[in-house]
């Protein structure tokens, strides 16, 4: 009695869900009925036509759409990581820009003498053996400590040298003597077939440490390029042992620098003024530099509501042989970029009021797959060495940095210092000014695998400056100008000021649209599927439910149409193999309708139905005939064949 | 009564095939639908019924998501952005050129001695606070009642919470006695002094601010702009026009692509912030020039003389040209756009159009021509289109017509409204500064301001050298002197003359063009793509559906009508508790004794109810019979 009620209840779920197999014996029926009855055009007037071009032709029109749909998908989805391009203008109260303010030369010459003495000895000395040239004794100043200089050895190593390019031998400047060059040879500047025709070529020589044959000879086509790179290379040498607080004493302080400063019609003043220290630059200001934690905004464009500075540029101790160029270096950057101002910096003239017009344009770029860029650089192998956001500049600079420590010990003096290391110097690292020079020469080749590792970010700010110059101050009011900013820097200087002392800097937003181009995805979910949809649907009124259709006949019930037919082999073949075991006498092979097996396979179909009575046994048939009305169109055709055969006959 | 049989007909004849219940409704619904799923729901065996069942709702439901996401997407409005450059024949822009100066000093003196007079006298006493100076005993009497309008001070901050203010002028004696003066100079590093322009709500009054200036050279700068706009705002246009610089004077040579032009072809305009400016090309009287080649040879060629001997020495420091490039009908605003020309230098000046055209409403705020824009444009007096710029100078105007009562120089006039100047509006810059640096006041103009759709912006590539070389000045002076003034005087130098290059480059223009995204078209087609994609269905298949639902409601009429009949006939029946006998059981009482009433509904297939004398309910199963008829082998399944 306990068991009933399972049973029962199995004989009830089979009852009302009975499982049926598909609804044709075979698979010519079953195509035959998915055509007739299938919901996608163009198939059932495959089986519809009637004469074989027909039936030809609709199978080719068919064919066709189902191949022109694939190849539409198929674009459909391979474009489909496509981005379109929005541009947006927004009339808006603006954040200022952070600007970043550093005169051209570095450190306070008169202050540097103390470090600078035997380089610049050297440098003169170099000056005069190789052109004869001498400076006026006036102007050396002689300072008498006895600085005991580490480098007196060290410029007996890396010499100026004046080269023979076609004897390949060097006349030293120290010793005079004259030696066999052994090594490549690398020229800076020019080809070796137009420096070739100059007997006297100034270079300097790059040796490996450890192994003197292994030599390196940089040469330049003009002697300005090779004193100032060699000087350059000796001056990092110095700047490196010096410790950051007394470089930041060498250079300039905010009030030495600015003279003046008036921001958004409101005089302000060096507080707001950050100090930030650049290896080349010596000390920078960024105004607005967001420290504070207020970001200074305009809502007014125009000359007068910008930033307005007076700068100080001592031009009288600027050092001779570092740079070359008076005046001051400035970039417009956002709060959170690192200002590479060696880079992309903007040159200000003394004597002159620079305006710089400004308009903002920020740019959005779709990360992957759309693009190949990166939104916070996190995603990249290395490590950022500076403490502002991500920019492929950095990115590559921190890359050279990285192989700079990995191969030659040390860091390079113009890039911030990684964990752990310390940058070169002559004492400890003999070596790398060698080793710097040929992994410069890999990353410009880029054989070092930056330029691949980094990527641009997705995101950035940019703003298009508009330069313009003017004369300032002007020849009438030259006079009571300069006199009134004597006054402002304080008697501190006892001397008027020199107009070439002096530059003027107005940076402003020449308006406050802020231009916002940024990309989307020209696809979403929704519109590809509606494409294909669109797509299904033109050339086979065709839907997700086709699909599913198709799968359904096509897989499934063909398949298992396929496998009941191997089943019922197999189970044939295993039965006449036991009974031939069993009863080998018993030979009469039962055929066609005797055969219960056959008459299993076989199930009847609409016609056999018809004829055959069914099974007094079970009240449900396992498979029904069919009872489609197409089957009865069916038998409408056969009724009306003969008439398109006449007209075959025609 | 009449209607309501009416109605029954009606109804009658529009029920053909569905059926008359909701179940018949639905099965010839399913079986005869054009969409893809509810046939199969019908057809199929009940286990796969059920899975089509479900698989129909989820696909029509997933339809009726993604149609919300796409009509969300339609009403966002989006516009994708279409850019295009190249070269073609472009109209030239419109250039302004003024002088950074406004007014020959030469012409002004007369006006603005007293004020040059106070300020050299107050800067004697600044520089130089020992006393003694000679140079004091020399000057007339200073103008003091001018000075006392806006006094400068000097703020004295040794002490920083408690500052001394010190007028240069009145506390002059005091000053010279007081010890920090004369110790100023030995103790230098402490100098703490500090330049400021008192502004008061009134004269003599105590409401007062001090600006401060870091600089003095700013606080100069900026006291000698205050005073002088008073003086100036007093003098009629047509004297401070001739006041400015004639264009014979400073446009010397003029070459446009190969033809030659002259200052006759520039359109003169008064600029309150550079006096006589110089327009060419403006397209206000004849068409627009146009340009058709790149490069220098097919440009403007200027040269410019500014005279710089004539500077109003403390209005203005920098010293040059200033020139912008903007569109035709449009008012140059030199000091949001403009660029400045160093004088003894050529200037070459290469340009890009960049546009941005935009649509309008509803795709993005912007207005066409500043119509619906709610402040009034005030620089529509010069005949000019709307831009940003003046709309907010024209907002700023309005607000200080509103609050100071007089409006200020460097801004057109409203109708019926002066200048401010310090003799009528003692309180004016006090009143002026305190409303520029208001924030509120700012953003008030931000947010009424809308920017044009169409924005054009000139990039321009400028370079310079120095012009004209040592070896050619001499005739170069000679010719340019010789053909302005008729003398053999070389009356031009290095510091006055300029040399403009204005041309089109390579590519000159760069047009980013907006179009919608998303338009009804593509809204439909994706739309149809969406509703074809999961059931195959088109417009026709919802008008089915729309058939459908009023087929409903027809039937739901029908069992209303029918149901309330049912209970009529229930209220009837409640008036006598049994029902009246019918006819035959009238006879069959009549004729059978044993006859006992049966229970309703006991005798399977018998009506529930009797049938009644009267209008008899419609027969539907005589109906229903007709559509199973022509199903033909379907009855043969029943």
């Amino acid at each position: 009695a306990a068991t009933a009620p399972g049973k029962k209840i199995t004989a009830r779920l089979k009852r009302t869900l009975p499982v049926r197999g598909p609804q044709a014996p075979t698979l010519s029926e079953l195509m035959r009925w998915y055509c007739l009855n299938t919901n996608t055009h163009g198939c059932r007037r495959i089986v519809v036509s009637r004469g074989r071009l027909r039936r030809l032709l609709w199978i080719a029109l068919t064919l066709s759409a189902v191949g022109l749909i694939l190849w539409q998908c198929a674009e459909l989805l391979m474009n489909y990581y496509s981005a379109s391009v929005s541009v947006t203008v927004q009339f808006q109260k603006l954040p200022f820009p952070a600007v970043t303010i550093c005169n051209i030369n570095p450190y306070k010459y008169s202050a540097m003498k103390e470090y600078l003495y035997e380089l610049d000895k050297e440098t003169k000395k170099a000056l005069e053996t190789f052109y004869g040239f001498s400076e006026g004794k006036s102007k050396v100043r002689r300072s008498v400590d006895d600085w005991n200089s580490t480098g007196s050895d060290f410029f007996e190593q890396i010499p100026l040298l004046k080269v023979e390019d076609f004897s390949r031998t060097a006349t030293e400047l120290h010793s005079g003597q004259k030696r066999k060059i052994e090594g490549s040879v690398f020229h800076k500047d020019s080809s070796i077939v137009n420096s070739g025709d100059s007997n006297d070529i100034i270079g300097f020589q790059l040796c490996d440490a450890n192994n003197s044959s292994d030599c390196a000879l940089y040469t330049f086509s003009s002697g300005v390029n090779a004193i100032q790179e060699w000087y350059k290379l000796h001056y990092m040498n110095i700047m490196a042992q010096i410790p950051l607080e007394i470089k930041e004493k060498l250079s300039y302080s905010a009030e030495d620098l600015l003279l003046t400063c008036f921001f958004d019609g409101l005089s302000c003043d060096k507080r707001h003024f950050t100090r930030f220290h650049h290896p080349l630059h010596g000390n920078c200001y960024t105004f607005n530099s967001g420290e504070s934690g207020t970001i200074l905004s305009t809502s007014t464009g125009g000359s007068e509501y910008g930033l307005q500075v007076v700068l100080y540029i001592d031009e009288a101790d600027y050092n001779p042989f570092l740079v070359t160029s008076t005046g001051a270096k400035i970039m417009v950057h956002d709060q959170n970029e690192y200002p590479f101002i060696e880079d992309i910096g903007t040159e200000i003239e003394t004597a002159a009021a620079t305006s710089i017009g400004m308009h903002f344009t920020q740019s959005r770029k779709l990360s992957k797959p759309y693009s190949d860029c990166t939104e916070t650089g996190a995603d990249i192998p290395v490590d950022n060495l500076y403490n502002k956001s991500y920019s492929l500049q950095i990115c590559l600079h921190s890359c050279f940095q990285k192989a700079m420590v990995e191969s030659c010990g040390c860091a390079q003096y113009a890039q911030p210092l990684p964990a752990g290391a310390e940058y070169c110097n002559y004492k400890k690292n003999p070596n790398w000014m060698y080793c710097y020079y040929r992994l410069h020469e890999k990353f410009v080749k880029e054989q070092l695998g930056c330029q691949q590792i980094c990527k641009d970010a997705c995101s950035f700010k940019e703003w298009a400056l508009t330069t313009s110059i003017a004369q300032w101050p002007s020849v009438v009011s030259e006079d009571w100008m300069l006199r009134v900013l004597s006054w402002d820097k304080g008697q501190k200087l006892n001397k008027k000021l020199n107009k070439t002392d002096l530059a003027n800097l107005m940076v402003f937003y020449k308006d406050l649209n802020e231009r916002f181009i940024s990309e989307n995805p020209a696809n979403t979910l929704v519109i590809l599927l509606s494409n294909f949809g669109g797509q299904l649907g033109l050339w086979m009124s065709c839907s997700v439910v086709c699909v599913i259709e198709i799968v359904e006949v096509f897989f499934i019930d063909s398949l298992s149409i396929v496998l009941r037919h191997q089943w019922q082999r197999a189970k044939k073949w295993w039965s006449g193999r036991q009974q031939g075991r069993a009863a080998q006498a018993s030979d009469v092979e039962r055929q066609g309708h005797e055969n219960p097996a056959c008459i299993d396979e076989d199930l009847p179909t609409f016609t056999t139905a018809l004829r055959l009575p069914l099974p007094q046994d079970s009240p449900l048939p396992r498979t029904p005939p069919p009872n489609y009305s197409t089957l009865r169109l069916e038998t409408a055709f056969t009724e009306q064949l003969p008439d398109t055969l006449e007209l075959g006959q025609h | 009564m009449n209607l309501k049989k009416y109605l029954v007909r009606a109804l009658h004849r529009l029920q053909k095939g569905p059926g008359y219940t909701y179940k018949e409704l639905l099965v010839w619904y399913c079986d005869n639908t054009n969409t893809h799923g509810p046939k199969r729901i019908i057809k199929e065996g009940p286990k796969k019924k059920l899975i089509w069942f479900f698989l129909t709702l989820l696909f029509a439901s997933l339809v009726f998501w993604q149609w919300g996401i796409l009509i969300n997407t339609y009403l966002s409005y989006n516009v994708t952005s279409s850019l295009s450059i190249g070269f073609k024949t472009m109209k030239f822009p419109a250039v302004t050129i003024c002088n950074a100066n406004p007014f020959k000093y030469s012409e002004v003196k007369p006006l603005l001695k007293e004020l040059d007079r106070l300020i050299e006298a107050a800067l004697e006493r600044i520089l130089q606070p020992t006393p003694g100076n000679s140079t004091e005993n020399m000057s007339l009497p200073l103008d003091l009642e001018l000075w006392n309008q806006i006094p400068l001070v000097l703020i004295d901050e040794h002490d920083k919470d408690n500052p001394i203010i010190l007028d240069i002028f009145e506390t002059n004696q005091t000053a010279v006695d007081n010890e920090t003066a004369t110790d100023s100079r030995a103790n230098v590093s402490k100098k703490k002094y500090k330049l400021a322009v008192k502004l008061c709500s009134h004269q003599g009054s105590e409401n007062c601010t001090y600006r401060n200036f870091s600089s003095a050279a700013q606080a100069v700068t900026e006291w000698y702009i205050l005073q002088s706009t008073s003086i100036l705002s007093k003098v009629p246009l047509h004297e401070r026009i001739r006041m400015g610089y004639q264009a014979e004077d400073m446009i010397l040579a003029c070459l446009y692509g190969a033809e030659p032009c002259n200052y006759k072809n520039f359109t003169q305009i008064y600029h309150p912030d550079h006096g006589n400016c110089y327009i060419f090309n403006w397209g206000m009287d004849e068409e627009a020039l146009n340009s058709s080649n790149p490069g220098a040879e097919f440009g403007l060629k200027l040269i410019l003389d500014i005279s710089q001997q004539d500077y109003i020495p403390y209005l203005s420091s920098a010293a040059g040209a200033r020139l912008m490039l903007h569109q035709q009908k449009s008012f140059p605003f030199l000091k949001d756009q403009g660029i400045y020309a160093m004088a003894g230098t050529e200037t070459s000046i290469g340009v890009l159009v960049d546009e941005l055209e935009r649509m309008g409403y509803p795709y993005s705020d912007c207005t066409v021509n500043g119509s619906d824009v709610p402040v009034k444009n005030l620089y529509s007096q010069y005949n000019t289109s709307y831009s940003i710029q003046a709309c907010l100078r024209s907002c700023f105007q309005n607000h200080m017509v509103e609050i100071c009562g007089c409006g200020h120089y460097m801004f057109p006039l409203p109708e019926g409204v002066n200048y401010c100047n310090n003799e009528d509006n003692p309180g004016w810059a006090y009143c002026y500064s305190s409303l520029r640096s208001s924030i509120k006041q700012r953003q008030i103009c931000i947010d009424s301001c809308k920017e044009t759709c169409n924005d054009t912006q000139y990039k321009m590539t400028i370079s310079m050298a120095d012009w004209p070389s040592e070896a050619s000045e001499d005739w170069i002076f000679h010719i340019l002197s010789y053909e302005r003034d008729m003398s053999t005087n070389v009356t031009l130098d290095r510091n006055g003359i300029i040399k403009l290059n204005i041309y089109f480059q390579e590519y000159n223009y760069r047009t980013i063009s907006e179009s919608a995204a998303t338009t009804i078209v593509w809204l439909l087609s994706s739309l149809g793509g969406q509703f074809g994609f999961w059931m195959g269905g088109s417009v026709l298949c919802l008008i089915e559906f729309g058939e459908i639902i009023i087929d409903s409601l027809w039937i739901t009429v029908i069992n209303v009508i029918s149901w309330c009949k049912g209970l009529k006939q229930r209220r009837a029946r409640a008036r006598y508790p049994d029902a009246p006998p019918t006819v035959s059981e009238l006879v069959e009482a009549h004729t059978n004794l044993g006859f006992q009433q049966e229970p309703v509904g006991a005798v399977p297939g018998a009506p529930a109810l009797p049938p009644e004398p009267g209008t008899p309910p419609p027969n539907y199963d005589s109906l229903r019979v007709q559509p199973l008829d022509t199903l033909g082998p379907d009855s043969d399944a029943d």
